[in-house]
């Protein structure tokens, strides 16, 4: 047993519960000097956790939990997200009245569901940290109680979040009782006798149901639209960097850590879901008017992508996902940054609201710009090379699968739409009318502190993207790749 | 010829199956209260079927803390809250038509799986049931995961206390 390797987790959960105590006294309106505090020992404990708290992989708790390539580099980013989730929050606090330091320390909370979701090579463990992060964020959602919609992105959460959670543990019970164990390297180790075992595929797939709400995959993104549209921003970024990418982790360690050989049987499934969630993710955004909810479908149409990746079954394909996932934290972050920053001076989300900002202040409608236009998938941002190496690896599988030239077609359709939506706001940012007698927006130090974290990561990974292409390489060498997928099509291609 | 504890489980599926579903759709009563007490019932017979899988403690757990603590406390905030019967709903033929196709391809998948399945060798040792090995799966194999689930309760307290605390400061 090897217990000091989740002395990371440890820190984080010890200073959330500091944050939660030191509220008792201090005065209120030092509050945000205690966000200050947190993310700075945030940036301490991820500064540690890179290289002297845990100099070594291994697994502990009997192999419940594992520390490997893959657990590390989503840890670094769970870690940064909370930083910059923080950082963001302060700077959103003239919207949240009350509860300011619990606003920290549930974001602390989730953070360490997060952490252990990186590491879970256990069906329950697994569950255990989902429902930290879920259960968190329905909290989290409906912070701005006096808020109606606010209160509904909570609400709809919590329904089809416990609805989630139902079919997910169900699934596991029927995995637990088909094959004796929860744990993924044993699982995997039997996997040929139970890929012929229907009750055991059963579980599986009710598994899958519940990993799919939480990346708001089709056809579980229902919640997405709503909930990012009512949540504070703050929360909002954190659902949907953090809780995604914790999705995608585990969905990754399930179909390539625990049964490679039977997701190899189910690529048409994850091909057909990627394919329907780009389709309905940007058909969706075309004609919204608000622009939260406009993120929410855009999130819904990057979640495709990303599957694009995974249904490619291929290390390229999940590299790619990994590299996508690092794009897209910057680029997301920025721009709910930049929401919160407005959040002071203008008090509704629609994109008229955003109208001659580009002359109110040229610094956050520069920086939505960024992000907006990487989101789209342009040269030099980092979403435009996030999603080259998807496309590649797509077009790398449809040598084995000529299937996969539709998805690639697919793909292409959807960045088409995605430039149209995009582009709307910037449109109304430089060139819409700016409504009359408002003044200049004062960007304050935090905000522009992670803006420029954030647009850094955006250019500098988009111009120079080897170093965290390599890294994600590395991180999914311990997967493993079903190497005889489509064996009718390869015969045929030889 | 099924055997007696076979029969004991038919009777007592059924029973949990029929009082849950009068738990969610009582066609006779739209009292909150009634729907309270038949998901008491509800998991007395679920306790009925953890003694047939020798889950002692399970069971005397289910009915101690479930249909006992938890149900009177559910039982205080309904009569609390003073709800009144509630209206029946029109529901719409588009959604019901939906949820039955739902239910039934679910419920399809499970027939499927469930007559294609070979049936478990019957296992010679019988689940760990007594509190003793109940205990060391808990704070041994699943140590993590139950340490995990005290911070998740603290979180579900401290979210109750924000989001219904009349004036928070």
């Amino acid at each position: 047993m090897n217990h000091s390797l989740i002395t990371t987790e440890i820190l984080v959960i010890l200073l959330g519960l500091g944050v939660l105590l030191a509220d008792l006294w201090i005065r209120p309106e030092s509050r945000p000097a205690l966000g200050w505090l947190a993310a700075s020992l945030l940036g301490c404990i991820l500064a540690l956790s890179l290289g002297a708290l845990t100099p070594h992989d291994g697994s502990a708790f009997g192999g419940m939990y594992v520390l490997d390539g893959l657990a590390r580099y989503f840890k670094g980013f769970f870690l940064l997200a909370g930083i910059l989730v923080i950082l963001m929050t302060v700077e959103f606090r003239h919207r949240l009245p009350v509860g300011l330091s619990e606003f920290f320390a549930l974001t602390l909370f989730a953070l360490a569901g997060m952490l252990f979701a990186a590491s879970a090579n256990d069906f329950i463990l697994m569950f255990v940290s989902l429902e930290l992060i879920t259960v968190t964020f329905f909290v989290l959602n409906s912070f701005q109680r006096a808020r109606l919609p606010s209160l509904e992105a909570g609400v709809k959460y919590l329904i089809l979040g416990g609805v989630a959670s139902a079919f997910m543990i169900f699934g596991i019970a029927l995995i637990f009782g088909s094959a004796n164990t929860t744990n993924f390297s044993l699982v995997a180790a039997q996997q040929a006798q139970l890929a012929a075992n229907p009750v055991f595929l059963t579980g599986l797939m009710l598994v899958l149901v519940g990993l799919g709400f939480k990346i708001a995959a089709f056809p579980f993104h229902l919640w997405a639209p709503d909930v990012y549209q009512g949540s504070p921003a703050p929360a909002t970024a954190f659902l949907s960097v953090g809780s995604k990418a914790a999705g995608f982790v585990l969905l990754l360690r399930v179909l390539f850590g625990a049964v490679p050989q039977i997701t190899s049987q189910w690529q048409v499934l994850l091909m057909v879901t990627a394919a329907i969630t780009i389709l309905y993710g940007s058909l969706c955004a075309l004609p919204q008017r608000n622009f939260k909810r406009l993120l929410g479908y855009s999130s819904i149409a990057n979640a495709g992508y990303l599957l694009l990746g995974v249904a490619a079954e291929s290390r390229t394909g999940s590299s790619a996902v990994l590299y996508y996932l690092g794009g897209y934290f910057f680029t997301v972050l920025a721009i709910f940054t930049v929401l919160c920053s407005l959040s002071s001076t203008i008090d509704n989300d629609e994109i008229s609201a955003l109208n001659g900002l580009g002359r109110r202040s040229p610094f956050l409608a520069a920086a939505l710009s960024i992000g907006l236009v990487s989101l789209a998938g342009i040269p030099p941002m980092v979403g435009f090379f996030g999603k080259f190496q998807l496309l590649a690896a797509v077009l790398e599988a449809a040598r084995l699968a000529p299937a996969f030239y539709v998805l690639l077609g697919v793909a292409v359709v959807g960045v088409v739409l995605s430039l149209y939506y995009y582009f709307n706001v910037i449109r109304a940012m430089y060139w819409g009318d700016a409504p009359a007698g408002v003044s200049l927006i004062e960007v304050s130090a935090p905000a522009r502190i992670a803006l420029l974290v954030c647009l850094a990561g955006v250019l500098y990974l988009g111009i120079a993207p080897g170093g965290l292409l390599r890294l994600a390489d590395g991180a999914v060498a311990g997967l493993k790749f079903s190497p005889a997928h489509a064996p009718s099509v390869v015969t045929a291609a030889h | 010829m099924p055997e007696f504890t076979d029969l004991l489980f038919y009777g007592l599926a059924a029973l949990t199956l029929g009082f849950g579903f009068l738990t969610v759709a009582n066609p006779f009563s739209r009292n909150p209260v009634t729907n309270a007490m038949f998901l008491v019932l509800t998991i007395i017979s679920m306790a009925g079927l953890f003694v047939l899988l020798h889950a002692f403690f399970l069971a005397a757990i289910q009915v101690l803390v479930y249909a006992g603590a938890v149900m009177v406390l559910f039982l205080f905030v309904i009569m609390l809250l003073d709800l009144p019967e509630e209206n029946r709903r029109q529901i719409k033929t588009l959604t019901l038509g939906l949820g039955t196709i739902a239910v039934a391809a679910i419920a399809g998948i499970f027939i499927k799986a469930i007559s294609h399945a070979a049936p478990l060798a019957a296992s010679d040792r019988w689940l760990d049931g007594e509190t003793k090995p109940l205990g060391k799966i808990l704070f041994e194999t699943y140590l993590l995961p139950f340490e995990i689930l005290s911070l998740l309760l603290l979180v579900a307290m401290v979210g109750v206390i924000l989001l219904s605390k009349k004036d928070l400061k």
